[in-house]
């Protein structure tokens, strides 16, 4: 089973970014294993984002080197590293308003499957697409919605279909910057109960970058924590929320009895 | 196999129901209007309003794959139109005796030249935001009009260029009575077009409903998105613009044809053509491809009939001082009746008529 012999997805070594004279984040280490789910928390301004827009692509890093099963990608951009299997999805919610949420997932993954094109054929005859979009609409509970125009969701529901599109475009590794952000308490727990399935079907590295520590206490396999751009504590959710650092830096103290 | 997703039985019942709905009847009638045109009303002036609803649709459609399916305002699109039906001239005409060997070439150059301008058009200008790509096409389009005025000794100049039809389509052309009508080389002209037309209506069609025609829709909706799925968009727009030119200039071609004679202002003008093709465009509705046809019909028929309206009003209501002053200015009659419609089917009329359909549903 992988879970005893964890071998990393992704490793970075000595990672570095300054923005001017701010060093946003410091010499990180940090390793993702394959098929784990890790998480990376920290205060407001910690270099969450930062982080994990250094390790898709979108900064370059001014120091330091990122691994792709221990393969360098560092000087790669985006969208060699999404080609290399890494999909990530953003905070602000990225959809097609105006097609029906089955169309945006089939579109994905026509995408993924490069028949983009065809222009002699009805999309139609490829029908094994649209079988396969709505397959993944069950998997994020929206395969009730399919016809609907992705604009006419709720919010939750389009936070559901970005992680639909993300899957459909098959990453080995799912990048999810909070994707509970803005969300109402109601419409949390589906996209933990997500979140769980696809963890569970342990065929996917994730990596996921939240606020809320409580949230992912429980889904993560380890979390890392981030402080004025340093790591300073990476271990199971048992070790970090007993951790006296991250008791000081993060949670305040008083969060514990709540 | 496993039990039929709802999607799958959603297709199914469409499929089902495909050759029994209303819209299927509608298509299949109109297509059988546009048959029997010279046969029930063989007057010229019936046939060629018909022969141009069928071209103009045509060509609105191909504006709509730029306007309504790529998101895309170019004002160029009467300039292809017009460097169809220069091409076609050039062969029959100007350069060449008419023979079917040189109009088929003249298609065939028409469709390469309308290619290569498109495709510069689109590296030149789409990666600028949509407002200076519509500039742009129309300092091209101004630039062609001047072009085909002054080059007089290549084009023709302002006095332009008469084709003559080759064989069965020339208007010398007779073969015999069929049904009471004398099936001349203009009537067989009438058919070729409108055959060509379909033909071009169809591609269209299939164009749209293409995993790329898809792609395009996205693309649309948020280029953004598009791009991060792995899509490069850039081709997708050239590869969109550059069919809709092509289409455009080879429906010129059939205007030629038909009309006979080319010049700057009938087949490049950017008022006489351009504005029209977007006017129609927006009354049946952008994106439907439809639409065109619908925009097509009607302004051509309220262009065509309202002139006459006037004497009408005279042999009926003498009196009716006024009606006569307002029917005598019809240009004004067809801008209220476009204000009128463009507030009441704010999506075109086969937009806003598919909506009220669907709600109803």
């Amino acid at each position: 089973m992988t879970k005893k012999h964890p071998f990393p997805a992704i490793e970075t070594k000595d990672l570095t970014i300054r923005f001017g004279g701010h060093v946003a984040v410091d010499h990180v280490n940090l390793r993702i294993d394959s098929f784990f789910l890790k998480s990376i928390i920290g205060p407001n301004g910690a270099g969450k984002t930062t982080l994990f827009n250094l390790i898709t692509g979108q900064y370059q890093p001014s120091e330091g080197r990122i691994l792709l099963k221990g393969k360098d990608i560092t000087k790669l951009g985006v969208a060699a590293r999404t080609r290399l299997g890494m999909g990530r999805s953003f905070q602000l919610t990225n959809i097609f308003p105006l097609l029906t949420v089955l169309e945006n997932v089939r579109v994905a993954i026509q995408a993924r499957k490069g028949l983009g094109l065809n222009f002699w054929r009805n999309y139609l005859h490829f029908s094994e697409l649209e079988d396969e979009a709505y397959h993944i609409l069950e998997q994020v509970l929206l395969e009730e919605q399919w016809a609907k125009a992705a604009i006419n969701l709720t919010h939750g529901e389009q936070r559901k279909l970005e992680i639909a599109i993300l899957l459909s475009l098959d990453p080995e590794i799912l990048f999810l910057d909070e994707p509970t952000a803005g969300m109402s308490q109601e419409e949390v727990p589906a996209i933990l109960e997500i979140l769980q399935r696809i963890k569970d079907a342990r065929d996917r590295t994730m990596l996921l970058v939240e606020h809320k520590m409580d949230l992912i206490m429980s889904l993560s396999d380890t979390i890392a924590v981030l402080q004025d751009g340093r790591l300073i504590a990476d271990g199971e959710p048992e070790e970090i929320y007993k951790s006296e650092a991250v008791q000081a830096a993060y949670l305040g103290g008083g969060v514990k009895s709540e | 196999m496993a039990e039929a997703t709802p999607v799958q039985i959603f297709h199914m019942e469409e499929k089902r129901r495909q050759y029994r709905s209303g819209g299927f009847f509608l298509k299949v009638g109109l297509l059988a209007l546009f048959v029997l045109v010279p046969f029930l009303f063989p007057s010229f002036k019936t046939v060629d309003l018909a022969m141009q609803i069928i071209m103009f649709a045509t060509l609105v459609a191909s504006f709509d794959i730029l306007l309504g399916y790529t998101g895309i305002l170019s004002f160029g699109h009467g300039m292809f139109f017009g460097i169809g039906a220069y091409c076609v001239a050039f062969l029959v005409g100007k350069y060449g005796t008419p023979s079917y060997a040189n109009l088929a070439l003249g298609f065939v150059i028409a469709a390469l030249v309308a290619s290569v301008l498109a495709i510069v058009i689109s590296f030149l200008s789409l990666r600028v935001k949509a407002i200076f790509f519509a500039m742009i096409t129309l300092a091209i389009a101004e630039l062609a009009i001047v072009l085909a005025t002054k080059l007089s000794g290549f084009t023709g100049g302002e006095d332009g260029i008469s084709l003559n039809m080759p064989g069965i389509l020339a208007v010398s052309f007779s073969a015999g009575n069929f049904l009471g009508l004398e099936i001349t080389g203009r009537i067989l002209t009438y058919y070729f077009i409108l055959l060509a037309c379909l033909g071009l209506f169809l591609a269209m069609l299939r164009f749209t409903h293409s995993p790329l025609g898809r792609v395009l829709q996205a693309i649309r909706d948020n280029v953004e998105r598009a791009e991060a799925l792995g899509y490069k968009t850039f081709i997708f727009q050239a590869i969109s613009i550059t069919f809709g030119c092509v289409v455009a200039a080879l429906v010129g071609g059939l205007y030629g044809m038909w009309v006979g004679y080319v010049n700057p202002e009938s087949c490049l003008g950017v008022l006489s053509i351009m504005l029209a093709i977007l006017l129609m465009c927006i009354i049946g509705g952008m994106g439907t491809l439809y639409g065109g046809i619908v925009g097509a019909a009607f302004f051509m028929i309220t262009e065509t009939f309202l002139p006459d309206l006037q004497h009408l009003a005279k042999d009926f209501f003498p009196s009716a001082v006024f009606l006569h002053n307002v029917l005598e200015r019809w240009h004004l009659v067809l801008g209220v009746l476009f204000i009128l419609v463009v507030i009441f089917f704010p999506k075109g009329i086969i937009g806003s008529v598919r909506e009220f359909i669907d709600r109803r549903k």
